[in-house]
C-alpha cells in the first residue's frame, strides 16, 4: 500500500474516491440533468426535446405547485408530529419501570419492520368503506351511525394516510427516543424531587433539556423522508380523493411515468428542490450559529 | 463541528452544478433509436393484464401455452393489472424491455402508437378474416397496430333479483325511472350500493357516456364540449346521486365488481366480460343467471341509448420475435376453434365473422342481448384518437372528483377540464 | 436485548417498590395505561392482518366483521405456497437488498472515517452536500436515472435497482457511520502511528473492528431501506426482476384487490425474514442508531 506517502488530505479524498464516484454518477448528475429537463418539453412516448425557457415552471406555478405544497405540507407535519407524540409517549412510559418494558419494546417494533407497502394493503384494508373493521368497530360502539369513506373523502383521506405512516414510524422514534431517555443521568432527576418538583416540573425542567439532541435529530430525518414519501400515499389513495392527497412525490411520478408529460413533471420537482434548499440553507445558517 | 464555512459550500456547489450541467445538456434519450433483435426469433413474449385478473387468466394461458406447443416457440408471459398497465407498459416499451405480443386497450392505442415501436399488421389483419368494425378499433393514422381480440361495448348490468325485491318492475329507461328505481334499492338497506358507479378516478371516464346522455357531444370536430350545459347537468345529476348516497365513494372497477358479485350492488357498468368475472367471483352460483344488460337510460323517452364501444387489440413489438409474435397474435385472435372456446371460457366475444358465427358464439342469449342493447348504439370515445387521451380521461376524471366531493361546482370545474384537455390535444 | 444501552429499572424490583412514592406510583399507572393505549393502536392492525389471512373466502364481506374468526381456514397460505412468482419476487428482494446493503456499508466506511477523522479542504462543504442528498427528491431524480438506465441497457437489471437504492442508503450510511467513528478516541490511531502501522492498516486492523457493530447496524438499516424501496423498484424493474413491493402491488392491486385474505396472507409471508432478522439482530440495529445520535 503506498498510503503512506500521501498527506493526510489526499489520503482522505482516496478514502472517499469511490463513494464520491458513486455520489457523482446516481446521485450529483441525475438531479441536475432532473432540474435541466425542466426547461424543455419532453414527453416519455415520443423522442426528442424542444426548449421552452420557463414555461413549464409558469403552468406548474399557475396550477397544480399551490395545492400540492399544502398537501405536502400538511402530510409532513401531520406524518412527523403525530409519531413523533406517540413515540415519545411510549418512551416514556417504557422508561418509567414498569415490568417487561425490554420485551414490549420489540414487539412495538413490528409496525416498523413490516413491508412499507405491506403496511398500506393493510390499511388499505383497514379503512375499507364497504367492509372494513375500522367502519365496523365505530358502528358497533355507536360512534358513527353509517360507514365513512375514509380514502373516499378529501379530509378523512389525509388523515388516513397521515395515521397509516405514523403507525409504521412511531417504533422506531420511540426506540431512539428510549436509548435517549436511559442515557439521562438519574440524579438530575433525584435532586429536582427533593428540591420538591412534581413530575410534570421535572419532565419540563430535566427531561425535555436532555432529549432535546437526539429529538431534533428524529423530527429532521423523519421531516425529510415524510416530505418525500411516496408508497403510503401511492398505495391507499392514489393522490385522490380529488388531488387531496396529491403530494410533490406523486405528483412528479405520476406527471411523469403516468402522463408521460416529463418536461412539467421535472419543472414540478425542480420548484420542490428550490423549496428544499432554502430549507437547508435556513437549517444550516441556524447550525452555524448554533455552534460558534 | 466549529464554523461552516458557508462560501466553501457555495463554491462547491456551484462547480459541481457547471459540470454537470454540461452533462446534463446532453442528456441521453432512452427513446432508443430503431428495433434491434432478431425478428425471426423464435422466443417471444406476451404482455396482458386478463394475465392477471382471476376470471381469464386460465383461458389467456391456455391459448398461450396450446400456441407454444404445437408451433415450438417459446412464449414469456408478463402481466400488469388494468390500473397500473398502460404506464408499466409504456416505460418497458420505452426501455426496450419488452418484446413480441401485447394486449391492449383500445384506448391505448394512441399513446403506443406516438412511441414508434409498433409493427403495422396489415398482412395479418387481411389474412384474419376480422369484421370491418373489429378492424377499425386496431387502426390508428391508417395503420393496422393491432389485431382485435375482443370488440364490444361498456354498458350496464343489473342484478334482477335486487330489483324485484325492491319493487323495481321492467329496466328502468330514461332517466327519472332509473333515479326512481335507484331509491327503491336503496330502501333496501343492508349495504346495498344501488348504483355502484365509478368514483375513483381510475374509472372516472365512465361518466362520458352520461355526460353524453344528457346531450354533450363532449368532442365537435376539435373543439372540446366538456364544460357545455348539458355536460355541467350530467355531473351535477352525478353529484346528487352521490350525495343520496344512490353511488358510493371511493369505487372503481374492481371495487363495482366485488360490491355486484356479493349482492351488494343494483346496478354497475362493465364490459361484457361481466359475466364471467361474477361467475368466478361471486358466493351466489346462481347470480349469473339473475345479471341482465340494458340500455343506458336516456334523457327523455326515444333518445338514442348511450355507449361506450371498447375492445381490446393485440399489437406487436418490432424487433425481437415480431415475425412469430404476429403471427401469435392473428391466431390467438381469429383461429375459429380457439376464439369459441374463450368465448365460452370468458364471455369475450370474437372479432371475426366466422367466431361470430360459431354456434358457441350466435346461441348465447346474454351475447345477442348485450349486442341488441348495448353494443348496438355504442360510439367510441371521441378522445382516443389523441396520444394524450390517458391524461385527458385522468383530468377531467379528477375534476368530477372534485365536484363529487364538494370541492367545486359542476361548472367551475368542467371548465377547468375542459382548458386541461385543451391543452392536451396533440 | 440491549447490548449498548443500560437496562431500564436498573433496581432491583422490591427496592422500587418499596421506595415508591405517591407521584411514582401514580406515574407508573399513567405509564401502563399509555402503553395500552398506543399497544392497541400498534397491535391490532397486526392481529387484523392474521386474522384476515386465516378468514375463510366467505367471511371476508360480512359486514360488520366479527372480531374474533369463527371459522379458521389454512386455503390461503397454501395458494400462496403454489405461486412461484411470488417466490421469485422475494429471492430477487433478498439479492438486491442485501447486495445494496454491503455495497453502501463498504463504500460510505471509507468516506464517514475520511469526515471524522481527517481534517481537509473541502471536507466540511462536502459532508453537507453528502447529507442535504437525503433530501433530494427520489421521485426528480427517477426521470434522469431512468432514461440513462434505459440508455445504457441496464433497465430491469438487478444493477439498476442496487444503484437507484444506493442513491438513499449512502448518504444515510455515510451519516451514521461517521457518528459511529466519531465515538472511537483518536488516541488509537495515534498509538498505531507510533507503533509503526500505516494508516490503511490502522484503519482496517483497529478502527473497522471496533466499528464492526455500527457497521452491522448501518447495513441493516441500509437492507430495510431497500427492501422497503417501493417508487425506484416501481419504476427500473422488469417483470422478472421485481422486488416484493411492486410485486405485491402488481399481484394484487386490480383484480385481486378485493381478495383480502390471500393479500394478507402473502402480506404476513413476506413480512415474516425480516422480522425473524430483526428479532435476531435488534440489539446492533438498537445501538447503531442511536450511537451517533445519543451524545447530548
Amino acid at each position: 500500500m503506498r498510503a503512506g506517502r500521501l498527506t493526510n488530505g489526499q489520503f482522505a479524498w482516496l478514502l472517499m474516491l469511490p463513494a464520491l464516484a458513486l455520489f457523482l454518477a446516481i446521485i450529483a448528475y441525475p438531479l441536475i440533468s432532473s432540474v435541466v429537463t425542466g426547461f424543455f418539453e419532453q414527453s416519455l412516448v415520443r423522442p426528442g426535446r424542444a426548449f421552452t425557457g420557463l414555461a413549464n415552471f409558469a403552468d406548474v406555478l399557475g396550477g397544480d405547485f399551490w395545492p400540492v405544497l399544502r398537501n405536502t405540507l400538511v402530510f409532513t407535519a401531520g406524518a412527523t408530529i403525530v409519531p413523533f407524540l406517540i413515540g415519545y409517549a411510549l418512551a416514556l412510559a417504557l422508561n418509567a419501570g414498569i415490568r417487561g418494558s425490554g420485551l414490549m419494546r420489540g414487539l412495538f417494533l413490528f409496525p416498523w419492520v413490516i413491508p412499507g407497502v405491506v403496511v398500506s394493503f393493510l390499511w388499505l384494508w383497514i379503512f375499507n368503506a364497504n367492509y372494513g373493521v375500522l367502519n365496523g368497530i365505530l358502528l358497533r360502539l355507536g360512534i358513527l351511525d353509517a360507514p365513512v369513506s375514509w380514502l373516499g373523502e378529501p379530509a378523512t383521506a389525509m388523515i388516513a394516510v397521515i395515521v397509516t405512516k405514523s403507525w409504521a414510524s412511531f417504533p422506531w422514534i420511540m426506540v431512539m427516543l428510549l436509548a435517549g431517555l436511559q442515557t439521562m443521568p438519574k440524579e438530575l432527576h433525584e435532586a429536582a424531587s427533593v428540591d420538591g418538583a412534581g413530575a410534570i416540573r421535572r419532565f419540563i425542567s430535566v427531561t425535555l433539556p436532555h432529549m432535546k439532541g437526539i429529538a431534533s435529530i428524529v423530527v429532521l430525518l423523519e421531516f425529510i423522508w415524510n416530505f418525500q414519501h411516496f408508497d403510503t400515499i401511492y398505495v391507499l389513495t392514489g393522490g385522490g380523493p380529488a388531488g387531496a392527497t396529491e403530494t410533490f412525490a406523486v405528483a412528479v411520478y405520476d406527471t411523469a411515468f403516468k402522463g408521460f408529460d416529463l418536461g412539467h413533471a421535472t419543472a414540478l420537482g425542480g420548484l420542490w428542490m428550490l423549496l428544499l434548499l432554502v430549507l437547508v440553507a435556513f437549517y444550516l445558517r441556524h447550525e452555524t450559529k448554533e455552534r460558534s | 463541528m466549529t464554523t461552516m464555512n458557508r462560501r466553501d459550500a457555495l463554491r462547491l456547489l456551484g462547480l459541481s452544478t457547471f459540470g454537470v450541467a454540461a452533462l446534463a445538456a446532453c442528456a441521453p434519450d432512452a427513446t432508443g433509436g430503431a428495433a434491434t433483435g432478431d425478428a425471426a426469433a423464435k422466443t417471444f413474449g406476451f404482455t396482458s393484464w386478463s394475465l392477471n385478473e382471476a376470471a381469464q387468466k386460465a383461458a389467456v394461458q391456455a391459448i398461450v401455452d396450446a400456441y407454444a406447443a404445437t408451433n415450438k416457440v417459446k412464449i414469456a408471459t408478463a402481466s400488469f393489472p388494468y390500473n397500473e398497465y398502460l404506464n408499466q407498459v409504456v416505460l418497458k416499451l420505452r426501455g426496450n424491455q419488452l418484446t413480441g405480443a401485447v394486449q391492449v386497450d383500445v384506448a391505448w392505442l394512441g399513446a403506443l402508437a406516438a412511441m414508434g415501436k409498433l409493427r403495422d399488421l396489415g398482412a395479418q389483419a387481411s389474412a384474419g378474416g376480422y369484421t370491418d368494425v373489429a378492424l377499425s378499433s386496431g387502426k390508428f393514422d391508417g395503420r393496422q397496430l393491432g389485431l382485435p381480440w375482443t370488440t364490444g361495448s361498456i354498458g350496464l348490468i343489473a342484478n334482477t333479483e335486487l330489483l324485484t325485491k325492491a319493487g323495481v318492475d321492467g329496466m328502468p329507461t330514461t332517466i327519472d325511472e332509473f333515479e326512481a328505481a335507484l331509491g327503491k334499492v336503496a330502501k333496501l338497506g343492508g349495504g346495498v350500493v344501488p348504483y355502484a358507479a365509478a368514483t375513483k378516478a381510475a374509472q372516472l371516464k365512465d361518466i362520458f357516456p352520461w355526460m353524453q346522455t344528457f346531450g354533450s357531444p363532449l368532442l365537435s370536430g376539435d373543439q372540446v364540449t366538456i364544460g357545455d350545459e348539458p355536460s355541467v347537468a350530467a355531473v351535477e345529476w352525478y353529484k346528487k346521486l352521490y350525495d343520496a348516497k344512490l353511488i358510493a365513494p371511493d369505487v372503481d372497477r374492481f371495487d363495482a365488481r366485488a360490491l355486484f358479485s356479493q349482492g351488494k350492488a343494483a346496478f354497475y357498468d362493465d364490459a361484457i366480460i361481466a359475466r364471467g368475472v361474477v361467475a368466478s367471483q361471486s358466493p351466489d352460483k346462481a347470480l349469473v343467471q339473475k345479471m341482465a344488460p340494458l340500455s343506458r337510460p336516456v334523457l327523455k323517452a326515444g333518445d338514442t341509448p348511450q355507449a361506450l364501444l371498447w375492445g381490446h387489440v393485440i399489437a406487436v413489438v418490432e424487433g425481437e420475435g415480431a415475425d412469430a409474435a404476429a403471427e401469435f397474435a392473428r391466431f390467438a385472435t381469429s383461429d375459429t376453434a380457439t376464439v369459441a372456446d374463450f368465448f365460452q371460457k370468458v364471455q369475450l366475444p370474437p372479432t371475426t365473422t366466422a367466431g361470430l358465427a360459431d354456434p358457441k358464439v350466435a346461441g348465447d342469449s346474454f351475447t345477442t342481448e348485450w349486442t341488441e342493447k348495448i353494443t348496438k348504439t355504442a360510439t367510441a370515445n371521441p378522445f382516443w384518437r389523441y396520444a394524450a387521451d390517458a391524461q385527458i380521461e385522468s383530468a377531467v376524471a379528477e375534476q368530477v372528483q372534485a365536484v363529487l366531493v364538494g370541492n367545486s361546482s359542476a361548472k367551475d370545474a368542467l371548465a377547468k377540464a375542459a382548458e386541461a384537455v385543451e391543452g392536451l390535444q396533440k | 436485548m440491549t447490548v449498548t444501552l443500560p437496562r431500564p429499572a436498573t433496581l432491583p424490583r422490591e427496592r422500587v417498590r418499596r421506595r415508591l412514592r405517591p407521584d411514582q406510583a401514580r406515574s407508573r399507572v399513567a405509564a401502563w395505561i399509555a402503553v395500552a393505549v398506543i399497544g392497541l393502536f400498534g397491535m391490532f392492525p397486526v392481529y387484523w392482518l392474521i386474522v384476515t389471512a386465516f378468514t375463510p373466502d366467505d367471511r371476508v364481506f360480512s359486514f360488520p366483521p366479527s372480531l374474533f374468526p369463527s371459522r379458521i381456514t389454512l386455503d390461503h397460505f397454501a395458494d400462496l405456497a403454489k405461486n412461484e412468482q411470488l417466490f421469485g419476487y422475494l429471492v430477487n428482494s433478498v439479492i438486491v437488498s442485501v447486495i445494496t446493503a454491503v455495497l453502501s456499508v463498504v463504500v460510505s466506511a471509507y468516506m464517514a472515517y475520511a469526515f471524522s477523522k481527517f481534517r481537509y479542504r473541502g471536507r466540511k462543504s462536502l459532508m453537507h452536500l453528502v447529507l442535504a442528498s437525503q433530501m433530494f427528491p427520489q421521485a426528480l431524480l427517477l426521470v434522469t436515472l431512468y432514461a440513462v438506465f434505459s440508455a445504457v441497457g441496464l433497465l430491469g437489471s438487478y444493477t439498476a435497482m442496487i444503484l437507484s437504492f444506493t442513491t438513499f442508503t449512502l448518504p444515510l450510511c455515510v451519516w451514521m457511520l461517521k457518528g459511529i467513528f466519531d465515538t472511537v478516541p483518536g488516541s488509537l490511531m495515534e498509538a498505531a502511528a507510533i507503533d509503526g502501522a500505516s494508516r490503511w492498516r490502522t484503519l482496517h486492523t483497529i478502527v473497522l473492528p471496533l466499528a464492526a457493530p455500527g457497521l452491522v447496524a448501518a447495513g441493516l438499516f441500509a437492507f430495510v431501506r431497500a427492501w422497503n424501496d417501493f417508487i425506484f423498484a416501481l419504476t427500473l424493474s422488469s417483470p422478472e426482476r421485481q422486488t416484493l413491493p411492486p410485486g405485491l402491488v402488481h399481484t394484487y392491486l386490480g383484480e385481486f384487490q378485493t381478495a383480502w385474505p390471500d393479500l394478507m396472507a402473502a402480506s404476513f409471508v413476506v413480512s415474516l425474514p425480516v422480522i425473524a432478522a430483526f428479532m435476531f439482530l435488534q440489539r446492533y440495529l438498537v445501538g447503531g442508531l442511536t450511537a451517533g445520535a445519543v451524545k447530548g
